[in-house]
């Protein structure tokens, strides 16, 4: 294989990678200020292309409807909080999980009777011919998921050190119980935090939506490389999310490079097994001594 | 005869020592108290008896046989049971039921059996249901046989879990603070109790704040003091013992 | 009183059976006889998924590739190597509980939220196998004339011997589930799923018991995915999806955990949402067909709503004391 071939593959695995990491980022963040792993967080993926395909055909302009598209995406992740998790935040996290795994199964299966059960496609946010960087082909919607992510992540940085809400948000993750003492409106943090998710989440899926197509069962295994990527990072900063995203993408790329497109999607899950089982903490997580 | 030979245990949790080089032997057919004041480590060494969690370094022998490293079911089938400070009830089952998971090493009955009701495993269950009887009439709570454990009040929670530990069949019974939240009448039939289980040949090693049940019951007692022992010895003796008053002034008068 | 109330419970089972039983016998709607044989097979399913979550307090998000596993290996092995039936269908058992079984051994270290996402995992990695190992599978367009259930040259080839043999395989999982958990390994189970520490200081090698669990529930999935093939003659990738996964889960989640009679019931409900007309034949086609369309969004909305509001499930309902404490009893 000649390098330009190469350098293609890798900017493939980039460009998916950089998707992956956004979604998660989503997790990461719910993650950190509830301890729940949102299994809702691939459908706010799908949600954010269908909605913005939605949008367009109804007419709006393609930046309107892209982020209407995203903001729509964020009114149904905080609806869905505040009517689903909310009532029962106390609980395990068999309760939480049961809520959350519940609430993907009604968003995919509403989004195939609102936008029906076809591949819909978005046009590109940037017309224009491919970009060729040492032999090998950039489309320009590539760039658009690298900066966005490049945004999301500085953004998010920026959030959780510099902010007084980013510090509630630690504490919440650290414990909601002294948060709550300490005077932080931990409801608030855990909306907010959803609203976030969901937000990044839809941005993904719509920055993707002009590259693949989009329907309305995408979110189930979106979510899972989402959450592999997480994982391999190590849940909880979202450098560590974007490495994770990187390195799942690249892995993936390589692997259609170098033995077979057919087996692409297994690898990212025995990818997420493998890490799960040896090293749960992930790459850059810290081992956490469990407490008896 | 020495039934548990404790030697040089020591566990540090990050820089903080909560057992340091504690030794201490338990004979068979006693009551040994251990006590100190809060944070002296006392919990700690239940747990690194009855493998919770591992030591750093030291031993602990039962009947000569080194049990460090052991995982706790393993310990319970050797013949170490225990209660724990925060009780851990199995709160949707019956006392009946607790205590029938309390005999867990002691029945056989695996799934096959269990799914197919097979003859013997219906004699099993009865002669088990008979001792967990006997077992819950023993310490006390025969009145809430079929009572979800959620709904039995608080003494009676503790007793419950004492029945539980003891249908292991132990050799050795580790009670953490089981008087914790009983009132007077309910401590003065806890200390007939802990009697009756020791006719019974239980060895038992019992972590406690309230003094008087200790003084009462315990043979010998061995005191901590931010993770070392301070004192070991007989009550009349602990009672004089110049470091330990002086551990317990440090905290609370009230103890002595 | 315990006594009435325990003949009460047995007279309206031993009824339940005989109506079961007697199903075949009041009618020869060979559709309808279909449709209540997949209720069977899905409760086969269900009664493994209400020891391991409803009882043990561990979660399954993969037990669909399970009941994939003993279709394919059972199809499989009667279509390209005609391999005796019963034999065929012991091996489908045989290879779910021993996957289920490598899946177990490191996932159940994993807390709650993490097994969840591994089984998950595990049930995307079979469903491209299911598609991609086209030799064995028969890929996309999945494998067909598979053939009845038969015994030497004893074939059950008509619907309601089908029906009564699933059925059959049904009861007795029930019977043994409802067996085991009133003894040794069951009351240790629901020590598990009531405080794991307690569990330990019992004695109870939980590690074990949840390998056990999840492998035992696994071979029922197995089970109960061979006799599917064999009862409709042909299979295909997309019906061991995540979503029949998911499926089974709310069976259990709305049923009620800690019971069996609850989960029961909710996968007769459940199944039979996915075939109404079949049930109701006044019923005009276009509720019907509303209804279909709609199965998955009430599925999903009824779990939602039940653990939200009716934290036990429906069993909660019906038991006088205590509303159970439901999933929420688990460790941590």
């Amino acid at each position: 294989m000649d390098s330009a071939a190469l350098l293609q593959f890798a900017i493939a695995g980039l460009k998916n990678g950089a998707i992956y990491a956004l979604v998660a980022l989503g997790f990461t963040l719910v993650f950190g200020s509830t301890g729940i792993i949102n299994f809702a967080q691939g459908e706010f993926f799908m949600l954010g292309g269908m909605l913005a395909v939605f949008f367009v055909r109804l007419g709006l302009p393609l930046p309107i409807a892209v982020i209407a598209g995203v903001l729509a995406t964020a009114g149904i992740g905080l609806a869905f909080e505040r009517l689903a998790l909310r009532p029962r935040r106390d609980s395990g996290p068999l309760v939480l999980i049961i809520i959350t795994i519940g609430g993907s199964m009604v968003m995919k299966s509403l989004s195939r009777h609102v936008f029906g059960g076809s591949e819909l496609s978005l046009p590109a946010f940037s017309e224009g011919p491919s970009i060729v960087v040492a032999g090998a082909a950039i489309e320009r919607q590539a760039f658009w998921v690298w900066g966005l992510t490049i945004i999301a992540v500085v953004g998010l940085t920026w959030l959780y050190s510099k902010t007084k809400f980013g510090r509630s948000m630690r504490a919440c993750s650290l414990s909601h119980e002294a948060s709550r003492l300490m005077g932080i409106d931990t409801a608030r943090i855990v909306m907010v935090s959803f609203g976030l998710a969901a937000v990044l989440g839809g941005i993904a899926g719509v920055v993707v939506a002009p590259l693949t197509q989009t329907s309305f069962d995408v979110g189930a295994r979106i979510g899972v490389k989402g959450f592999a990527a997480a994982i391999l990072g190590g849940l909880g900063n979202p450098i560590a999310a974007v490495v994770g995203g990187l390195t799942l993408g690249l892995v993936e790329s390589m692997s259609i490079a170098f033995i077979s497109s057919t087996y692409k999607d297994v690898i990212a899950l025995v990818l997420l097994l493998l890490v799960l089982f040896v090293r749960p903490e992930g790459i850059l997580g810290r081992a956490t001594r469990e407490k008896v | 005869m020495r039934l548990l030979a404790v030697c040089d245990l020591s566990k540090r949790f990050g820089g903080l020592a909560a057992v340091d080089g504690v030794s201490f032997d338990v004979h068979e057919g006693t009551i040994k108290a251990v006590i100190g004041p809060n944070g002296a480590g006392k919990s700690t060494l239940f747990n690194l008896i009855t493998g919770f969690d591992r030591p750093d370094v030291g031993s602990v022998d039962l009947l000569g046989c080194n049990i460090v490293g052991m995982n706790p079911h393993k310990v319970v089938r050797a013949g170490i049971s225990r209660t724990f400070q925060n009780t851990q009830l199995f709160e949707e089952l019956t006392a009946l039921d607790n205590v029938l998971v309390g005999m867990h090493t002691q029945l056989r009955t695996g799934f096959l059996g269990g799914a197919l009701r097979l003859p013997w495993t219906l004699t099993e269950e009865r002669r088990a249901r008979e001792r967990a009887s006997y077992l819950l009439r023993l310490v006390g709570v025969e009145q809430y046989v079929m009572t979800p454990a959620a709904d039995i009040p608080h003494g009676m929670r503790r007793l419950l879990e004492i029945a539980r530990a003891l249908a292991a069949a132990p050799r050795l019974l580790l009670l953490d603070e089981p008087a914790a939240g009983l009132n007077n009448r309910e401590t003065q039939s806890l200390a007939r109790t802990l009697y009756r289980i020791r006719d019974e040949g239980v060895t038992i090693v019992v972590v406690e704040h309230d003094m008087g049940l200790v003084m009462e019951v315990s043979e010998e007692i061995v005191v901590l003091d931010r993770g070392r022992k301070i004192a070991e010895g007989p009550p009349l003796l602990i009672q004089k013992d110049a470091a330990v008053i002086e551990a317990y002034l440090g905290e609370e008068g009230e103890y002595v | 009183m315990r006594w009435t109330r325990r003949r009460l419970g047995i007279t309206l089972l031993g009824v339940m059976g005989i109506a079961i039983a007697a199903v075949p016998f009041l009618t020869d709607d060979r559709y309808l006889l279909k449709v209540l044989t997949f209720v069977g097979v899905n409760a086969i399913v269900v009664a493994g998924l209400a020891l391991l979550f409803g009882y043990a307090g561990q979660i399954s998000l993969g037990h669909a590739a399970f009941f994939g596993l003993g279709a394919y290996m059972s199809a499989y092995l009667t279509t390209t190597h005609q391999t005796p039936w019963l034999l065929a269908v012991l091996a489908g058992t045989g290879i779910a509980a021993a996957g289920g079984l490598l899946l177990a051994l490191p996932s159940l270290r994993l807390k709650g939220h993490y097994l969840a996402m591994a089984t998950l995992g595990f049930n995307e990695i079979m469903s491209v196998l299911f598609v991609e190992l086209r030799g064995i599978t028969g890929g996309n367009n999945g494998l067909s004339g598979i053939p009845f259930p038969s015994i030497g040259s004893f074939v059950i080839d008509t619907p309601a011997g089908i029906y009564l043999l699933v059925w059959g395989v049904a009861a007795l999982a029930f019977l043994g589930a409802a067996n085991l958990v009133r003894t040794r390994p069951g009351r240790a189970m629901r020590a598990l799923h009531g405080s794991e520490l307690g569990a330990v200081a019992s004695g109870v090698d939980t590690t074990r018991l949840k390998v056990q669990v999840f492998a035992l529930s696994a071979a029922l999935a197995g089970l109960a995915g061979a006799l599917y093939a064999h009862a409709v003659g042909f299979i295909s990738p997309t019906q061991f999806s995540l979503e029949f996964s998911i499926l089974l889960v709310a069976m259990v989640v709305v049923g009620g955990t800690g019971s069996l009679v609850g989960p029961f019931f909710a996968a007769v409900v459940l199944t039979l949402l996915q075939y109404v007309h079949a049930l109701i034949p006044g019923l005009g086609n276009d509720v019907a067909s509303v209804i279909q369309d709609w199965e998955v969004d009430i599925s999903g909305m009824v779990m939602i709503l039940t653990v939200i509001f009716l934290p036990g499930g429906f069993a909660a309902l019906v038991r006088r004391k205590r509303i159970g404490v439901a999933v929420d009893g688990e460790t941590v």
